[in-house]
């Protein structure tokens, strides 16, 4: 199940040599066929510095000492909403697959030095604060009401990791997912999550990280479960390659509950007994898109619903226009980001589509106020809510 | 120059988001993916429209300061890097493709439009319509490459992109906006006449004479097929025989040469790489039997190639980038010089020796402009951006390159500073008062690109 990972940078490859080997040349800026510039960072604030490519030259005048750390070196930096266009459209092999690697290692610095920006330091702040282990501010849900709402066991074969947007802000779709999973009888439990850190990873913020993974791994473990379900394109991309750049052996395999939908599907377990009689368009999350090569799962599982309707956008897959949210932008730019989301809803009105489909509670998020932004009435909604809104079976 | 009243106006003209004097963005402009070093830039500013562009022309007039017109930034010999400090007037935001004229064949755009967007533009709903592009990255604009005398893959045919330049609108130096070709005196921008033409004053003279807002190109019709026919030679000397027995045959839309010594196969022999159009399969067919049979006579070996490789030649702008990262260092820069025929095959070899004796490893190519009337050559010369010697040692190595072309009786394309002083040494005293003549009237006040084209 799943695309292939995309190489991330190890131990051996010392970001700071390679760096410079980008050319400026520029095709990390467009769409696959050049129709226009595909970077949402380049779009937005024009200057050649805010290309993939003038980012990398920054960091690597900082490398050579030809500039000095500054807050406006360090804005260009934060101003990227870690898409993985660039990653996509490089035409460099093997120095490609970094790009959204060499920003974040430079955010690191960034913080480092003393300059991250005060916006993106709240995710950090909030994430440590021992009684919210969330970004969100929220005090931490130990998931104890959930478990015993659901009636969870403390000991199963799978974990259901929510995530933080998940549990904290869309919570429908949380709601969704355990309803699916208690359907489809899934032999799973909660833990007391924290964060994944995938917010305090993309803003370089990653000190306590470590901690957190191992508090989590030690939780999953506990339950005896050596699988992890994610509803969330961010925590599948942070437990599966982020984690596993501290931790060579998780000991764990984790999945996104589109997959487990897609093999249910597939071995012909669910059986349907309503129709969705909806046009809708799928929204291709970049952290689980371009990050971790998941495109035609989802849309898999959107064919096989009776009734959908699936309509294409124009940019679509490795091409897809990102939502905006990613890579600390939703909170460092908040207004910033949900033009971006403005822009991908004027895409999905052209293919006359009502409703707007993806797998990631953030995406939604942020394609949700884009949508009360601009009044454009779409339904905003995941594929697991379809399900909930279907009336099916689970057969064995 | 006012620094802070030139910000402020500029902030006035174009907006708050789109003038900069931040470090960073200075940073990024005093530079380019060549091999020049960098040099200051005072602000950058990104004009919306053309009432924009002539009002920043006369603040600069008004202040004394240097303005440098940049569309993609990608000649690589630091054309649109200031040389007295200054604007750097970054073209981007003015990218509406105006008008396709499917009848007259030409599209009207704004300067900012790149080869990318009208490329993709016309693949999408002019799908029998081709622009010419160069093999250049898609940011690089048409402006930009029309401007410097490019070339592309229609130029064998139809001759370099700075003939198929069908108008202009410039903001001249004194701010007044200046309507050139048929567009001056009819409503289409159809043709470059019949009347006076001052359009190549505005070509090769790097930004020096204003500012274009405007254009109008010339495109060309798709052909249905498509191939590409490889052939080797083994003897430089044989390379203007086989090209003239190529362009007789009038089948070839490119013709490309090159001669290279890495990867280790490609050693010792020189590639001919032609382009061959038709109707049909059996047309292209047909012409590939008369490629193969001139090779034979020309003493070339036609070459059969991997799908890969001739994928690879087919999507021309993907294949560009490729050659400057050889060397794995982001850095690349090479002297593309106008050159006669005749002395190619010393070309060919004398380059390779300025290669080696750089230690670098020879990259030659060339491709043909208008049948055998012009030959583009192509010295290549990647570096390890990281490494101040490397850098320092393919400037060196480029001086000398354009020397030799012009020892030959070429002339170095889009040169480099140090290129057009060599240029200007060679040059008929008279063409270059003349030259300087217009230059001044044009512009009295030396704010256009100052530095470039400089006769001392
Ligand atoms: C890998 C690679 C391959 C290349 N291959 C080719 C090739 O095959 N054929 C080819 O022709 N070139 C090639 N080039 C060279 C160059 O990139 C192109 O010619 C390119 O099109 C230049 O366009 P630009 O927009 O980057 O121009 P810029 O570099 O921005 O500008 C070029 C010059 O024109 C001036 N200028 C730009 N816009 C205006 C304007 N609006 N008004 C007045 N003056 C203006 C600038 O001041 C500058 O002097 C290649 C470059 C690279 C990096
Ligand atoms: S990141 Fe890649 S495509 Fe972008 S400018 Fe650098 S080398 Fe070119
Ligand atoms: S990750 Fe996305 S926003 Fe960031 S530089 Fe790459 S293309 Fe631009």
């Amino acid at each position: 199940m799943g695309g292939e990972i995309k190489i991330t940078i190890n131990s051996e490859q010392d970001w700071k040599d390679i760096v410079h080997r980008c050319f400026r040349c520029g095709y990390c800026k467009f769409t696959q066929n050049f129709s226009d510039f595909n970077c949402p960072s380049y779009r937005k604030f024009k200057f050649e510095t805010y290309s993939t490519g003038g980012r990398m030259w920054l960091i690597y005048g900082i490398i050579n000492g030809e500039i000095q750390w500054n807050s406006g070196i360090a804005n260009v930096l934060y101003a990227c909403s870690t898409c993985g266009n660039c990653i996509e459209n490089c035409r460099f092999d093997k120095f490609n697959d970094f790009l959204v690697d060499f920003i974040e290692a430079a955010r690191v610095e960034a913080v480092n030095n003393g300059f991250c920006p005060e916006k993106q330091k709240v995710l950090l702040e909030r994430t440590e604060n021992r009684e919210m282990f969330n970004p969100y501010g929220e005090i931490n849900s130990n998931n104890e009401e959930l478990k015993s709402k659901y009636n969870l066991p403390d000991n199963a074969e799978w974990v259901y990791f929510i995530g933080c947007t998940s549990n904290y802000r869309q919570k429908n779709l949380r709601d969704a997912t355990l309803n699916f999973l208690k359907k489809a009888k899934i032999d799973f439990t909660l833990i007391d999550e924290h964060c994944c850190c995938s917010p305090i990873i993309r803003t370089g913020q990653t000190k306590p990280v470590k901690d957190f993974m191992n508090y989590n791994l030690a939780q999953i473990k506990n339950t005896g479960a050596m699988k992890v379900i994610t509803s969330c394109a961010g925590c599948y991309r942070t437990l599966k390659k982020d984690w596993s750049k501290f931790e060579t052996d998780l000991g764990i395999e984790i999945f996104h509950t589109i997959e487990l939908v897609k093999k249910l599907l597939d071995e012909e377990k669910i059986k349907f007994k309503s129709e969705y009689n909806k046009k809708v368009t799928y929204h291709d999350p970049c952290h689980l898109g371009r990050h971790m090569g998941v495109y035609e799962i989802p849309r898999e599982v959107l064919k096989q619903i009776p009734g959908v309707e699936l309509v294409e956008m124009k940019r679509n897959r490795e091409n897809a226009w990102c939502c905006g949210a990613g890579g600390g932008v939703k909170i460092g730019y908040p207004e910033w980001a949900v033009e971006i989301s403005g822009e991908r809803l004027e895409e999905a009105k052209q293919t006359g589509a009502s409703e707007i489909t993806s797998v990631c509670p953030f995406c939604r998020t942020n394609l949700s106020d884009a949508n009360q932004k601009y009044s454009m009435n779409f339904e905003i909604i995941d594929i697991i809510e379809i399900f909930d809104k279907l009336d099916y079976e689970i057969v064995d | 120059m006012n620094k802070e009243n030139v910000f402020e106006q500029l902030e006035h003209i174009v907006g708050k988001d789109f003038v900069s004097n931040r470090e960073e963005d200075l940073y990024i402009y005093s530079q380019d993916p060549g091999a020049s070093l960098p040099r200051h830039v005072d602000f950058v500013v990104m004009p919306e429209n053309v009432e924009e562009v002539q009002k920043i022309v006369k603040l600069a007039n008004q202040e004394k300061v240097p303005v440098i017109p940049m569309g993609g930034g990608l000649t690589l010999s630091g054309l649109i890097i200031p040389v007295k400090g200054g604007i750097v007037m970054d073209m981007k935001r003015m990218n509406s493709i105006i008008e396709i004229n499917a009848l007259s064949k030409y599209a009207l755009i704004e300067a900012g439009v790149t080869t990318g967007q009208l490329l993709s533009f016309l693949n999408e709903n002019y799908p029998n319509l081709q622009p010419p592009v160069p093999d250049a990255p898609p940011s690089a604009t048409i402006a930009g490459n029309v401007l410097i005398h490019g070339s592309g893959y229609l130029s064998q045919k139809y001759g370099n992109h700075g003939a198929m330049i069908n108008g202009l609108e410039v903001v001249l130096p004194n701010g007044d906006i200046c309507k050139m070709g048929s567009c001056a005196v009819s409503k289409y921008w159809f043709a470059r006449g019949p009347i006076p033409d001052l359009i190549g004053l505005f070509i090769s003279s790097f930004g020096t004479m204003g500012i274009v807002t405007k254009l109008s190109v010339q495109l060309f019709d798709k052909p249905k097929f498509r191939e590409v026919v490889f052939g080797l030679l083994n003897d430089p000397n044989d390379i203007p025989n086989i090209l003239l027995k190529i362009t007789e045959t009038g089948l070839a839309e490119d013709v490309l040469i090159g001669m290279q010594d890495k990867p280790d196969w490609m050693k010792g022999y020189v590639f001919i790489i032609a382009y061959v159009t038709g109707e049909s399969q059996e047309e292209i067919d047909s012409h590939i039997k008369i490629f193969k049979r001139i090779y034979r006579k020309a003493k070339a070996r036609y070459m059969k190639t991997a799908e890969r490789i001739r994928k690879v030649y087919l999507e021309k702008p993907i294949f560009a980038a490729a050659a400057a990262d050889y060397r794995k260092g982001g850095g690349f820069e090479y002297v593309g010089a106008n050159m006669p025929l005749e002395n190619l095959p010393e070309a060919y070899k004398k380059g390779a020796e300025i290669s080696k004796r750089y230690g670098i490893v020879p990259t030659l190519g060339s491709r043909l402009i208008g049948g055998t009337h012009n030959i583009v050559m192509f010295f290549s010369y990647s570096f390890n951006r990281a490494d101040p010697k490397d850098m320092e040692n393919a400037r060196e190595a480029l001086h000398e390159t354009n020397k030799l072309a012009l020892e030959l009786g070429g002339i170095p394309w889009k040169a480099e500073l140090s290129g057009q002083q060599l240029i200007l040494k060679k040059m008929d005293p008279n063409y270059k008062k003349l030259f300087n003549t217009i230059r001044s009237i044009l512009d009295p006040n030396h704010i256009m690109n100052p530095g470039n084209w400089e006769v001392k």
